[in-house]
């Protein structure tokens, strides 16, 4: 393999790969088409994905800034970042509320989270609006305040109907403590895209710094004098611990909790409560994704309160139950608790206390019946049946957990025995380079757990002497079979990972290659050209002898007719042996006269 | 993302009251507004103002964290960083613009003010009259403050320093030092 000079952007591009290894396997060939100048910043490489609110709304390749003509075009102009609103659709077009604005002038290193309220719309009257802003409306009185994201306010209506509010990472509601170095020294909240400034190395959250270096570039800490757009650098250790914090969804009404990391997707896609546009396409309000669904059309009428007779808008009758109905609340029949009405339902099956209820071990023989009060102090105390209803709902969830680390095994070997596939593909065409990596089939003994014993209650005819005892000898199988899972997967992972390993490194020989190969073709261009100027130059001089004119290309530089193919041989050894001085190393054909072969 | 600042507010809220400044206790104008402080502030033991009561009113302006918040007294105090008049305002490096740290906590401040009855900086004076008695005549001007704290800094605190009452409340400015 020739060791040409490397291009600076394959350089970096080993990098990257070295980076994103531990990722996902990227899609090299296109890798290469696209990253004409890889994701550098101040010689440092980006990171795949750098925060979970991109990784949906942006594939991978929003990562990589264009090449570099149009690079300069799709970037906000240096001086005026506030106005660079919706850039990064060059390259993948993004839907109007995560458009990627880039935070901190030249810094891509977080697309901007959209942080334009959503429109108001002045038609609805002043109580209905006062409740639904409330709900989902950032304070506009703050965002009146910034220049920034006064362009998108004005845009009374949003072209693109599947947008939705932007999560306020400010406002989440963290289940888990949060470690107090966690927390942004500015909103008090845990950090949302950190960013840490290099002199100093104090973090904050990118809007957090963005707003104070905006008032004054210096650091909100100890007002050491920064520069937005190169002083700052993000924090993966950070991100990763910020990532597993678990959060409650934002969204009224949802009770879903789960890493934060997720948080998006659950908003995006899944959450019920989530306020999407009005499915009415002349309407400019929310509602929220269930009341959209379905041919219910605009809810955005009024209609009148069955309780209080109060003119309340469709979508928001619930709140009104909650918050200002008049005729809300009743009397309990069972308790005589006030309740608010349209709860009623939820308060008998849930918390009053007088409503009759079976025991919560019932379904493991225990037959009490009575108010929910005195149920209650029973399954504290009293219920007999209380531990090996535990026991056997503690087996359900082990159960549950075997399942998954099944699914999650099966899923692997599925992955693996593919990339077998693809191997023995690769190896047929291109001659085998990996042997000895066995087979799928070995790793996967049997996983069939299905053969132990389902139903809870067989101790009664089995040799066990007691439930305890049945419990006990179970758990003790599961355990076994846990580990042995446990053991599994890990094998499994270690040879997946062998596998990618080996199989990158393949392709990173190839890019090698590929890149001093074209280094050795760069030579050529310039040895050719080389060549025209000289035998330009000397029929511009007006040559005596040899052939004038057109026979000057490729041939032509290989081999020069007449009497000056001696003087421009000459000029092109001289060339080569001055770039051999430099230290390239270039092969010769044994005459020493031709340029290096490919 | 005024609800982030919101949140910065309850929590800064929640900390000074949870653990106060020694002699002072923290209360909101109004309770559903948490831009407003009222703080009650006991003069510190052996500086000239133990014994009074001092109001405080902390005002957080809307872009709170990124400027710093305003504070004054509500009751007049004979003090060289305090102007001595019914606006009550306050010469705190802390609390300058040029100065103002976005991490700075409230509870800092309040220590800072705490820490300024307690010893005042006549090198950084608004009223540069009682700067030089602070200095130069050190009896006086505990004469004078004891008797500022005598006259408005006994009994229950008023926040009602509202520029309207200017005339009602006080007499002429120079009229309402009961001795000098
Ligand atoms: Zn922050
Ligand atoms: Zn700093
Ligand atoms: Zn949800
Ligand atoms: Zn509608
Ligand atoms: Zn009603
Ligand atoms: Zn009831
Ligand atoms: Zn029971």
């Amino acid at each position: 393999m020739l060791a040409g000079p490397r291009c600076r952007n394959f350089t970096s591009l080993y990098s990257y790969l070295g980076l994103s290894l531990r990722h996902i396997p990227p899609d090299i060939p296109a890798l290469v088409a696209q990253c004409a100048t890889p994701p550098v910043i101040n010689g440092r490489v980006l990171p795949t994905t750098v925060h979970t609110y991109s990784r949906r709304a942006h594939p991978p390749q929003a990562w990589f800034p264009p090449p570099s003509p149009p690079h300069n075009a799709t970037m906000p102009p240096p001086n005026t970042p506030e106005e660079g609103v919706p850039t990064a659709g060059a390259v993948v077009p993004a839907p109007a509320n995560t458009s990627a604005t880039y935070i901190l002038g030249r810094h891509h290193l977080y697309p901007e989270p959209p942080v334009s309220p959503p429109p108001r719309v002045p038609t609805a009257p002043p109580a209905a609006t006062t409740e639904s802003s409330r709900a989902t409306t950032p304070n506009p009185s703050r965002s009146s305040s910034r220049p920034r994201s006064a362009s998108r306010d004005s845009s009374a209506s949003c072209s693109n109907r599947s947008c939705l509010l932007p999560i306020n990472y400010q406002d989440l509601h963290y289940e888990t403590e949060v470690d107090k170095s966690l927390e942004c020294p500015i909103c008090r909240t845990p950090f949302h895209l950190p960013l840490t400034t290099k002199p100093c190395g104090h973090t904050f959250c990118a809007s957090c710094l963005d707003r104070a270096l905006e008032i004054q570039p210096l650091c909100p800490i100890d007002r050491t004098p920064l520069d937005a757009s190169r002083d700052v650098c993000h924090t993966r250790i950070v991100l990763d611990q910020l990532d597993r914090l678990r959060v409650r969804c934002p969204n009224r009404g949802c009770d879903y909790i789960c890493a934060r990391e997720l948080l998006p997707v659950h908003y995006e896609r899944y959450c019920e409560y989530t306020m999407v546009h009005c499915p009415d396409p002349d309407c400019d309000l929310r509602v929220a994704r269930a009341d959209a669904r379905g041919d219910r059309g605009c809810l955005h009428t009024f209609t009148t309160c069955q309780y209080c007779g109060k003119e309340v808008m469709v979508a928001g009758l619930e709140e009104h139950y909650d918050a200002d109905c008049g005729g809300h609340t009743a009397k309990c029949g069972h308790c005589n608790a006030i309740v608010v009405r349209h709860r009623m339902e939820k308060h008998t099956a849930k918390d009053c206390p007088r409503t009759m209820v079976a025991c919560k071990w019932r379904p493991f023989g225990c037959s009490e019946w009575a108010p929910r009060e005195v149920v209650e102090k029973h399954e504290q105390g009293l219920c007999v049946y209380q531990a090996i209803g535990r026991l056997a709902r503690d087996r359900m969830e082990d159960r549950m957990i075997i399942n998954e680390l099944k699914e999650r095994v099966s899923a692997m070997d599925e992955r693996l025995r593919k990339s077998e596939k693809k191997e023995k593909n690769r190896s047929r065409d291109g001659g085998g380079h990996f042997g000895g990596i066995p087979s799928a089939a070995p790793f996967m003994p049997d996983l069939d757990l299905n053969h132990s014993p389902r139903a809870a209650p067989s101790y009664n005819g089995g040799t066990w002497e007691s439930p305890e005892d049945y419990m006990l000898a179970q758990f003790e199988r599961i355990e076994s079979r846990m580990e042995d899972l446990r053991k599994m997967i890990m094998e499994l992972d270690g040879h997946h990972t062998m596998r990618l390993l080996n199989d990158t490194m393949r392709l990173n020989e190839q890019i090698a290659e590929l890149g001093s190969k074209v280094g050795v073709l760069g030579m050529h261009t310039t040895w050719l050209m080389n060549v025209q100027r000289q035998s330009r130059g000397q029929q511009r001089a007006g040559t005596t002898g040899g052939t004038p004119g057109p026979g000057i290309g490729v041939a032509g530089g290989v081999s020069g007719g007449g009497g000056s193919a001696g003087g421009r041989e000459e000029e092109a050894r001289r060339y080569f042996s001055s770039s051999n001085d430099v230290g390239l190393p270039l092969r010769r054909n044994s005459d020493g006269r031709n340029p290096p072969r490919l | 993302m005024a609800s982030g600042s919101q949140k910065r507010l309850a929590k800064e809220y929640a900390d000074c009251t949870k653990t106060p400044p020694t002699g002072m206790s923290i209360h909101l104008a109004n309770e559903s507004d948490l831009h407003k402080w009222h703080v009650t502030l006991e003069g510190p033991a052996g500086s000239v103002y133990a014994g009074g009561r001092f109001g405080l009113i902390i005002t957080l302006p809307t872009d709170y964290p990124f400027k710093a918040p305003d504070v004054r007294f509500a009751t007049r105090i004979y003090h060289p960083n305090v102007t001595n008049d019914n606006q009550g305002g306050i010469c705190l490096g802390l609390l300058k613009s040029g100065n103002w740290k976005p991490s700075t906590r409230l509870l800092s401040v309040l220590e800072a003010i705490r820490g300024l009855l307690a010893e005042p900086q006549p090198d950084d004076p608004l009223e540069a009259r009682i700067a030089h008695e602070y200095q130069n005549d050190r009896k006086e001007f505990e004469k004078n403050a004891r008797s500022y704290v005598n006259h408005y800094a006994k009994g229950p605190v008023k926040f009602d320093v509202a520029p309207p009452n200017v005339n009602a409340s006080g007499s002429s400015k120079d009229g309402a030092a009961p001795s000098r």
